[in-house]
Parts: C-alpha cells; structure tokens; sequence
C-alpha cells in the first residue's frame, strides 16, 4: 500500500477509492466442492439484513457512494419476502450440475414413429416449450424487482431462467428432430400469466410457480420416461426433471422460512395455496390436467398410440393421483400440513374425483 | 469380481465413479444425499458428498431413517437390472432407476419419513444415481 501511495503522490493519482473499502482482511477458503457462495459468508460479508435500503444496486457489503441516485426498482427489500436457508447450496447445485441439449442428448436414438404418436409427442413438446416460456419469464422479472442484498436468491433465480431457456429449446428441437413440427399453441400461457405472472408478491408468485406449477410439471417429467420412445427422449425428461425438482425445492424451503418466520403472513399464504388447489386439475398450465390437447395427446403417448387411448388414460389418471400426493407431501414439508387435516383444502375431495 | 450385494461391490462402483469425470457432468455432478440400498432383506448406506461417494456401509433397518430415501427391490430384480447395465453398458429400456420407480406398483424409491422435500432428492439428482449403478458395467458382478 505505501509503494502505491508513493506511486501516486508521484504521478499525481487520486488514490482516494483505496481507502473505501469494505471489512479487510477476508480470507474466504475453499472446501471440498471448491470456493462455493457457503464459504464466502465470511464476517461482516455474511449478514443479511432484515430490511434492505439498498436501492443503488450496491454490491453487499461494499462502502456505499453518498448522494448515488436509486437504479433499480427493488420492490422486494424484507428479507422474509424472498429468503431460504439453502439458496448458496441450491445456486451452486444449479452451476454444477447444467447440461447441454445439444450434446448431452442422445439425438441419433430418435427413429421415425407412428404419425399418431409422432403429432403427441408433438403437441406436447409445443405445450411444454409455452409454459417453459413463461416459466422463465415470471422469475426473471422478480430478479429485478429484488433487492441486490438478496443476492443469493436472485442468483438461483437466474439459474431458474438459464435452466427453463434450455428446456424451452429441448422441447422446440424434439418436436422439428423427427418428421414432425409444432402444433397448435395450447394457451396455457394466458392461464399461466393470469395466475402466476400477475401475483403481487413474490411468495404469492412462488406457491404458484414453485410448488404447484413446478411440482405438477415435474411429476410430468418424471413420468415422461414412461411415455419415451427411446433414449434421447428418456434423457430429455430425466434432466428436465432433475432442473424441476431443484426449482421445487426452491418453493418449499422459502415457504419453510415463511412459515417459521412469517407467522402475521400464515393466512395470506394459505389462501395462495386455495387458489393454486383450485386451478391444479383444471388449469391448462398442468399437462395431466382436463385441457384436450395435452391430456388426449398424453393418453396416446402413454398408452402407444391412438388405439389403446383408454390404456394410456388410466396412466394418465395415476399421473394426475401422483401429482395430487406429491404436492400435499411438499406442502407439508413446507410447513403448511395442518390444511389438510382441519378441512380447509379441498385435495382429498379432488383425488376422488381425479378421474373425471 | 465382487459379489452383489456387499460393501465389497459398492465400494468398487464408488472406485469407478469417483475417478470418471464423465460421470461428473452432462447433467450430473455435485450430489449431496444419503442414499440406502435394500436388497431382499439386507440393507446399505452411500453418502454422496459433493462430486464423490465418500461411503458405503452396511447399515441396519432403524438407520434407513438417516437416509433421503432409499431404493428397495428383491434380490432377483436387482439382478436383473445389473444383467442389463453389464449387457448394454448403461441402463436401457425399463431398467432406468426412474423407469424401475414408475413402473413397479411399489415403486423403487421411498422413504421411513414421508418427507417430500428429501424424497425429491431421488429426482434431483437422478442422473448421478444412474451414472453409478452405470458404473457396474465396468466390474465383474456374481450373485
């Protein structure tokens, strides 16, 4: 430092930054996964605060410029609003564990199939490539409604939007890969939009997108190898999956902090989980839902063609019954069980009649 | 040549897995999960931490309820899938772990807590799981 001061008493530099500086002396170190976002919350550079005023897009922790003017619109200034516990581990799991659909995608496996199956396959991969659409889109404008404080849930946010672009152009290359094309554009978007993209809170938007959206849509996934015809579409939906489930986790850790942080918020919260509830089987955004095009076009999938409709159907009926069980175990990992135990919700009536 | 099951054969598919960097990437790489393994009556624990998996042990009925979740099939039917990952060099067909968990009516995953959360670990990392028992292919199995 006194060879710098030196230099630019020498030269005539303003060296002034140099002594702005954050807590000094940080020795952040490696562990095991390598320099991970857990291991830089070292010291003053760990705290979180529970009310941000950040509104200059200031690094945390960095000496802030008096008199900057605000940048950003940071809505989401509470931490509450927006925190959970693992968002470091959840951010680098997303890094670590990216794949390419160019190359990671078993492509030459694809052989021609039964046009019936082949326009399924089709309509669903249209259908998936417009909800993935949205399903980027929605996290992406919450990144920058968020304040810079918050950074470790902005950046799995941002991870989200990568992870949804891949999946946005996995399904656009299986439906162009094989004889086929895209279909009729479902809109399930309008219903997307309406339900998720116009909540006014982040948590409001997360119940919808991360645990009923996410959660129906992995289970499709998942389910996906069942109506796979080979190893490139196995692939597809293994590691669709495996993004969705991460995105899911995303939902049920924040709504855990919630719960256990937030307890004046409880009762909004569980009349965002009504209305999820309600649209679950009825909404065109659930593929396993009631909207022709995906739920015929899933029956064919699932049962092998246009013949044996009733056969893929009653898969689809347990698709919809998995679906149903999943998000009830996630929303009591979450916090919120005690709904389905004093009547409030209304998933052991739709259960019953799921096959409807 | 190892014997399935055993700590024996786990711990030769762990050797194979933690030195291929391909089984690192494309969609997989760091897992953090306690994994157990039910084969008939007996049962084993693999740790994944990070990019490796630092353990496999024998463990006791009560110690699956330190797993994530744990993969249950009778001896005969884990057989059958190491017989197609030998044959094929990786899981083909219905023998995936995913495609073994949709299929079977009891399913191949599950857990002593009910925990979604955990339970979802099975997805989230599914295809590092693939790569290891994948990894099988590479040893000599006997039964």
């Amino acid at each position: 430092m006194d060879q710098q001061t030196h230099n630019g008493a020498e030269f005539e530099l303003d060296l002034g930054w140099m002594e702005k500086q954050g807590e000094w002396n940080t020795h952040a170190e490696p562990s095991k996964n390598g320099l991970t976002l857990a291991d830089i919350q070292v010291g003053f550079y760990a705290d979180t605060p529970e009310e941000s005023r950040n509104l200059s897009g200031r690094p945390r922790g960095a000496v802030p410029r008096p008199g900057s003017m605000p940048i950003g619109n940071y809505t989401v200034r509470t931490k509450s609003e927006i925190w959970l516990e693992n968002a470091s581990f959840l951010y680098e799991e997303a890094l670590q564990r990216q794949w390419s659909s160019a190359t990671d995608i078993p492509w030459d496996t694809i052989e021609p199939l039964p046009d019936d199956v082949e326009q399924a396959q089709c309509q669903m991969a249209t259908f998936l490539t417009e909800v993935e659409f949205v399903a980027g889109d929605v996290p992406s404008r919450w990144v920058s409604k968020t304040s810079p404080d918050f950074y470790e849930a902005r950046n799995v946010l941002m991870a989200q939007v990568m992870d949804e672009s891949r999946h946005m152009d996995v399904f656009r290359k299986r439906a162009l890969v094989n004889g086929g094309g895209l279909m009729r554009a479902t809109g399930a978007t309008a219903g997307f939009v309406g339900g998720i993209d116009l909540a006014r809170d982040f948590t409001e938007m997360s119940s919808r997108l991360h645990l009923s959206g996410e959660g129906a849509v992995l289970t499709i996934f998942r389910m996906g190898e069942l109506m796979a015809y080979n190893d490139a579409e196995k692939a597809i939906y293994r590691l669709c999956a495996q993004d969705e489930a991460r995105h899911v986790a995303f939902g049920v850790m924040h709504m855990r902090y919630m719960a256990a942080n937030a307890p004046e918020r409880r009762e909004e919260i569980e009349s965002y989980l009504d209305e999820a509830e309600a649209g679950m089987l009825t909404d065109a955004a659930n593929p396993a839902g009631q909207l022709n095009q995906t739920s015929e076009s899933l029956s064919i999938m699932l049962g092998g063609g246009r013949k044996y409709f009733d056969e893929g159907f009653r898969k689809l009926v347990s698709i919809r019954k998995r679906q149903l069980q999943e998000y009830q175990k996630r929303v009591t990992s979450a916090g919120f069980g005690d709904r389905f135990k004093n009547g409030r919700s209304r998933l052991g009536q739709m259960m019953a009649n799921v096959a409807n | 040549m190892a014997k399935f099951p055993s700590v024996a054969w786990f711990d030769a598919v762990r050797d194979i897995y933690n030195k291929d960097d391909a089984m690192h990437g494309a969609g997989s790489g760091t897992c953090n999960c306690v994994v157990g393994v039910q084969v008939g009556r007996e049962l084993f624990r693999l740790t994944f931490e990070g990019f490796e998996c630092s353990q496999a042990e024998m463990i006791t009925k009560a110690q699956l309820d330190d797993c994530d979740f744990y993969l249950h099939m009778a001896a005969k039917d884990w057989r059958t899938m190491l017989q197609n990952i030998q044959e094929h060099g990786h899981a083909t067909d219905n023998f995936t772990l995913n495609t073994l968990d949709l299929g079977r009516v009891e399913g191949l995953s599950a857990s002593t807590h009910n925990d979604q959360y955990r339970e979802d670990l099975f997805f989230r990392y599914n295809q590092t799981l693939q790569f290891f028992f994948d990894g099988s292919a590479r040893i000599q199995t006997t039964f």
